[in-house]
């Protein structure tokens, strides 16, 4: 069930949430993925972009090409730096190793984000390159609060939790995705990264209303938004499955629900992400801009802190 | 323990590379002066640039958040044929190169 | 078994029996659903392979090289979340993979590629300045003792086939029709700056590097490589050297 409001009918009346500026501590404006492809335009043109995302584990090499342009980058721009390889929501221990290593990171380039996934990506000592789906009881509920915890303490900051794009569901789950999600951050005191992109997938590929997922979320936590484009296929009866592909500009039904969650949780730090048919530098700058012009919309005017 | 004549060769060769070396950076014009010294530029004379790697900072595989549509088709390897630049190799057991369709009937014979 | 246990080997086998506790909110063979897993493990992972070994595909198009690379992956888990290091031991696959033997310079053409990203990601090394390496002129006695460290991502290789020109050939260095690929031939791959350097090397220079590289002192590697290449160029040796910075340290020499 596809919802799409237009951005004049958007009407925000509520006051500035302080609690919402004090979480973000990237500079509250729209930032795009940095991607290899644009090292050499970024540091040439200097284009003016609110932040840069990285994701840790290309960066986790010894030196090289990656750190000499990342450390002349960084010079220059807010960076956040977005973790796909902790398995956090694995039955398996977490990677010690790993971790040590993203603490040598952050202490290296100093993000204002560390964010990683409700996900899980490693089992037994493997990784398997994916983002897995996990049910939602208490067992599970238990394992990822201890993982949050375990890094929270190693990289002595607050975790940004991103919420999953799903394709299957589990029967054992007894928990909604947003009630697991608030009690996280309830137990944690991690924050919420918002993946809008990730609400409308999940939300069409098991028929959920979108709204009602950032409706259930509590003000205050989310301390980044993701944006990012989705490819379609469909399931075994005919139904739409969309995938989270990162290879496509944001789609119009999840720029509509990026205006809806402004105007529940303000403006919020936001990255355009993209890691597929990676375009000019400009194709994305571009969609860039579009989301700053959301964030600085008359509608949301006053809420800034 | 070294012959006497190494320590020479040695100190020979290392005086006349660092000579040319700082030639070379005063001249700027440090592969002319290079060539004529019967340097490692004479090594790459068969291609006849320095080799340098293209597109150094993809190198290798990267991380991604993203999810794929594009299906594994279910290829098998082993009745495959290689169809690619190595059948326009020479090969001196045969004229039309490598990876040709015999080879591998004959290995899945 | 645990539920994880379950998924991964579904993810893996696609004979193996789907994890139980899957759902589907219409009833629908949740096979197509959970086949979006088992595509982004499997592609993502072959993805990365081709990523790393750019000209080993092109020799035997993608098909073929998909073809093989997926029989890889599925008996080849990476074992860290750094992609950059996954498929190290590809070229050995590849080395065993039958249907390949008709290439017989394809795991040679994936050493050379593997060992260019290991370079690309290896640590940074600042060359010794010319006046440093020439303080060792003034005692040429101790010349020969003398332990020359080489940058970090130097590395060799040595192959019974033409890889390192058939590679030059697909950067448009080289035709590749030109190239007979029976020649052998020895490289020296190495990133001084940000560029990763695939350099042609004759044998003797070869053994001369291969000497350096364990740590052996110019002395012991000059004589060494002379007893097997007379004709070696000492002089090209280190011009090559000192004029791409690949001396980086002057360890002092602990054994004699």
């Amino acid at each position: 069930m596809k919802t799409s409001i237009t951005s004049e009918s958007l009407s925000c009346g509520a006051p500035a949430q302080a609690a919402q500026a004090a979480l973000a501590e990237l500079p509250v404006r729209a930032g795009a993925s940095l991607k290899p492809d644009h090292f050499q335009y970024i540091l040439n043109h200097l284009p003016d972009i609110g932040f840069f995302e990285i994701h840790a584990e290309n960066y986790l090499v010894d030196g090289g090409p990656f750190h000499h342009y990342l450390t002349r980058i960084r010079e220059r721009y807010a960076l956040s730096i977005h973790g796909v390889g902790l398995s956090i929501g694995g039955e398996s221990p977490l990677d010690l190793q790993h971790l040590d290593r993203l603490a040598d990171l952050i202490d290296r380039y100093a993000p204002a984000v560390f964010s990683e996934h409700l996900a899980w990506s490693g089992h037994a000592g493997f990784f398997l390159n994916d983002l897995l789906p996990l049910p939602y009881h208490r067992a599970t509920l238990q394992r990822v609060c201890d993982h949050v915890d375990q890094v929270q303490n190693r990289l002595k900051r607050r975790l940004l939790l991103e919420n999953p794009a799903t394709y299957v569901e589990f029967s054992s789950s007894n928990i909604t995705e947003t009630d697991f999600i608030i009690e996280i951050l309830q137990r944690t005191g991690c924050g919420l990264l918002l993946d809008i992109n990730n609400v409308y997938v999940s939300s069409t590929n098991h028929i959920r209303d979108p709204r009602a997922y950032i409706d259930a979320l509590p003000p205050g936590t989310v301390g980044q938004i993701h944006l990012a484009g989705f490819s379609q296929e469909q399931d075994g009866a005919g139904a739409p499955l969309l995938i989270d592909s990162h290879d496509a500009p944001v789609a119009a039904a999840v720029w509509d629900l990026y205006d809806y969650a402004l105007c529940r949780f303000g403006p919020v730090p936001t990255l355009i992400e993209r890691d597929g048919n990676i375009p000019p530098f400009e194709v994305l700058q571009a969609e860039v801009r579009l989301a700053d012009e959301r964030l600085n919309s008359d509608a949301l005017r006053g809420r800034r802190s | 323990m070294n012959k006497p004549s190494t320590a020479a060769a040695l100190a020979f060769a290392l005086g006349t590379s660092l000579a040319l070396a700082t030639a070379s950076a005063q001249a700027g014009e440090m592969k002319d002066t290079m060539k004529d010294a019967k340097d490692m530029e004479s090594m790459e004379k068969c291609f006849g640039v320095a080799l340098k790697g293209k597109n150094d900072c993809k190198a290798g595989a990267g991380t991604s958040c993203a999810g794929t549509s594009k299906i594994d088709y279910q290829g098998n390897a082993w009745s495959l044929v290689p169809e690619g630049t190595c059948a326009e190799t020479a090969s001196p057991t045969s004229p039309t190169g490598f990876g040709q369709l015999e080879a591998f009937e004959e290995i899945s014979s | 078994m645990s539920e994880q246990d379950d998924f991964v080997t579904a993810l893996l086998d696609p004979e193996a029996p789907l994890p139980r506790d899957l759902a589907t909110w219409n009833g629908s063979d949740p096979a197509t659903r959970f086949a979006v897993y088992r595509n982004n493990v499997t592609v993502s992972l072959i993805d990365a392979l081709a990523d790393t070994y750019p000209v080993t595909q092109t020799l035997v198009g993608e098909r073929f090289f998909r073809a093989m690379a997926r029989l890889f992956v599925q008996k080849t888990l990476p074992q860290s979340p750094v992609m950059s290091r996954y498929g190290a031991a590809f070229p050995a696959f590849i080395a065993d993979f039958e249907p390949a033997g008709s290439v017989p310079y394809l795991a040679d053409m994936a050493r050379l590629e593997q060992l260019r990203t290991q370079a690309c990601h290896c640590a940074d090394a600042a060359p010794l300045s010319t006046a440093r390496l020439t303080q060792l002129l003034s005692d040429t006695q101790t010349l020969p003792q003398q332990r020359v460290a080489l940058h970090p991502s130097a590395q060799l290789i040595r192959s019974d086939y033409a890889v390192v020109s058939l590679w030059a050939a697909h950067q448009d260095l080289a035709e590749l029709h030109r190239v007979n690929p029976c020649t052998p031939e020895q490289a020296l791959i190495v990133r001084p700056g940000l560029d990763v350097e695939v350099i042609p090397i004759d044998p003797a220079m070869y053994r001369f590097l291969e000497q350096l590289l364990g740590a052996a002192s110019l002395g012991r590697a000059l004589e060494d490589t002379c007893l097997t290449h007379p004709d070696f160029d000492l002089v090209a040796a280190l011009g090559l050297l000192i004029q791409r910075g690949l001396i980086v340290d002057l360890p002092l020499e602990t054994t004699t």
